[in-house]
């Protein structure tokens, strides 16, 4: 497997203020990562970093395919950065993840219209296709997201919060649904949550971070205890029940 | 006058009151629903008041410029300072319009107190705008406004909708979302500057947000909505000057009402469709 993402004692921040120092890992190709952190930890901040839409203060990034060109990202966005003012179809979102292939002045064609039915009938929301956006269940609109993600043929799978504000069922149909996209079709998947069980069940490495505390590795490596407490600042346990693993905190009540 | 009359005076007599009218009316229409929809209404009503500002400045002797130059530049300028507070999180978007938007009125009042008695009125019929008394000159530059806001617009149709609609997932697609919302918000500056010269503040503010609204009640694909939008924005003109000339009423708030007329309907039609 080859090293596509590679952070190398990168200063990460914005304008001169640091936010995380000394940040170095790498993700190859056909991991499937987690990143996870208590809210303002500066996830967003990594995140960004190797979506190149921000620079590192110091130290080198490189986001680069096996081939040496620019890695494509399929970014699912959490969805209240989404306008929801037009009623988009589903089928219409999810042609926006094609725009880039088309270039400026080129209108979606015959091509970008089956793609995007092969994405909706991947992510099994065919029958959606004609619904606005706008009025969908959480879950719903994620799948869309997810297959617009897919319609942009992305090297990187890039999720921020997928399950926030989710219900039970919700959730987990939408993080077997990524599993399944890693598996199957071999999917390079960077999840980024702060829920931190939704992440070290499904994922193969994982980084946690927290100013000044950046540990990454496999996920028992990473997910212990100690790492957590140290994160979290409170008592943290970590068991494994019928091969989940469950994170207890504080008086052992459990939760996240 | 009966109607025919009526119809053959806007025609043979009014005509670039007419064509001057529905053009304003149409792309008003279309800038608006991105304009709604983009949650910046009130960017309409600022950039019609810093317009009216920069037509007003023309008459201090330091600003000698052709009231639609002065007022093209000073919308210009004020358009780039605004996008880029507009995308900040230090001050909030309505504070920063109500900001622009109470600074130039009071600008405005500044100017014409200072201005000689004679010109105060000038700038009074001005700042009004008047349908009726449309020149070929502005008439021209409307349409050199119109053609390059709506070809733009068409051409990148996709682009505007996909930066309006999600900008942070187009930025990592490579689209720079701040330069297009200032590219958009420069030719909405454009189109509202010669407008509002031509028509007036209430006409350009009203069509900017009255149309879209409606269309957005009414129609339930975003496409769909534009094309509505601009329906109202071609239709409420030539009927509302009807309507002016029949019950001697001030064309522009005429030509508004019609379209709040339109946007009634579609509110009832809206709250039927419901039950």
């Amino acid at each position: 497997m080859a090293t596509i993402i590679e952070f190398q004692d990168a200063v990460l921040g914005y304008g001169s203020k640091a936010i995380l120092r000394g940040i170095t890992f790498s993700i190859d190709t056909g991991d499937y990562f987690g990143l996870v952190g208590p809210n303002g930890a500066g996830k967003t901040t990594i995140l960004r970093t190797i979506l190149g839409t921000l620079r590192p203060l110091s130290g080198t990034v490189t986001a680069q395919g096996e081939n040496g060109l620019p890695l494509r990202f399929g970014y699912v966005p959490q969805r209240d950065t989404i306008d929801y003012a037009l009623p988009y179809t589903v089928e219409e979102v999810v042609m926006m993840g094609r725009y880039r292939q088309r270039g400026l002045f080129r209108r979606p064609g015959k091509e970008d219209r089956e793609a995007v039915g092969r994405c909706l009938d991947h992510v099994a929301i065919a029958d959606l296709a004609g619904l606005a956006f706008k009025e969908l269940s959480g879950g719903q609109k994620q799948r869309v997201l997810i297959a617009r993600a897919l319609a942009s043929e992305p090297d990187v799978l890039v999720l921020d919060e997928p399950t926030n504000g989710m219900d039970l069922s919700s959730r987990l149909a939408i993080l077997e649904l990524v599993h399944r996209l890693h598996r199957d079709d071999g999917l390079t998947v960077l999840l980024v949550s702060h829920l931190l069980e939704d992440v070290a069940n499904y994922v193969s490495r994982l980084a946690i971070v927290e100013r000044d505390f950046f540990k990454v590795g496999k996920v028992d490596e990473i997910l212990t205890g100690q790492n957590l407490s140290t994160m979290y600042e409170l008592p943290v346990d970590v068991r494994t029940i019928d091969g989940r693993k469950v994170i207890l905190s504080g008086g052992g009540n459990g939760g996240r | 006058m009966g109607a025919a009359e009526i119809v053959r005076t806007i025609v043979q007599e009014f005509p670039l009151a007419l064509y001057g009218s529905m053009l304003v009316g149409v792309i008003c229409a279309f800038l608006g629903v991105y304009i709604v929809a983009r949650r910046v209404v009130f960017l309409g009503a600022v950039m019609t008041q810093v317009s009216v500002m920069g037509i007003a400045l023309t008459f201090l002797p330091f600003f000698p410029l052709p009231h639609t130059v002065g007022s093209l530049v000073v919308t210009l300028a004020t358009v780039v300072i605004i996008s880029r507070l507009l995308t900040g999180k230090k001050i909030p978007r309505d504070a920063v319009l109500g900001v622009v938007f109470v600074t130039s009125i009071a600008a405005r009042i500044l100017i014409m107190q200072k201005s000689p008695k004679v010109e105060v009125a000038e700038i009074e019929n001005l700042l009004r705008g008047d349908i009726l008394f449309v020149t070929p000159e502005l008439f021209i530059l409307m349409i050199v406004a119109f053609v390059v806001a709506m070809g733009a617009h068409l051409l990148l149709f996709k682009e505007f909708t996909y930066v309006s609609f999600d900008p942070e997932t187009a930025r990592t697609q490579g689209y720079n979302a701040v330069w297009w919302d200032t590219a958009f918000y420069l030719l909405a500056g454009v189109v509202i500057s010669f407008a509002t010269h031509m028509v007036g503040d209430i006409y350009v503010f009203g069509f900017l947000v009255v149309p879209p609204v409606a269309a957005m009640l009414l129609a339930r694909k975003v496409t769909h909505i534009f094309i509505v939008s601009v329906l109202i924005g071609l239709l409420s003109a030539p009927v509302g000057l009807f309507l002016a000339f029949l019950f001697d009423l001030p064309s522009s708030p005429a030509i508004v009402g019609v379209a709040s007329v339109v946007l009634g309907i579609a509110w009832i039609v809206n709250v039927a469709r419901r039950r």
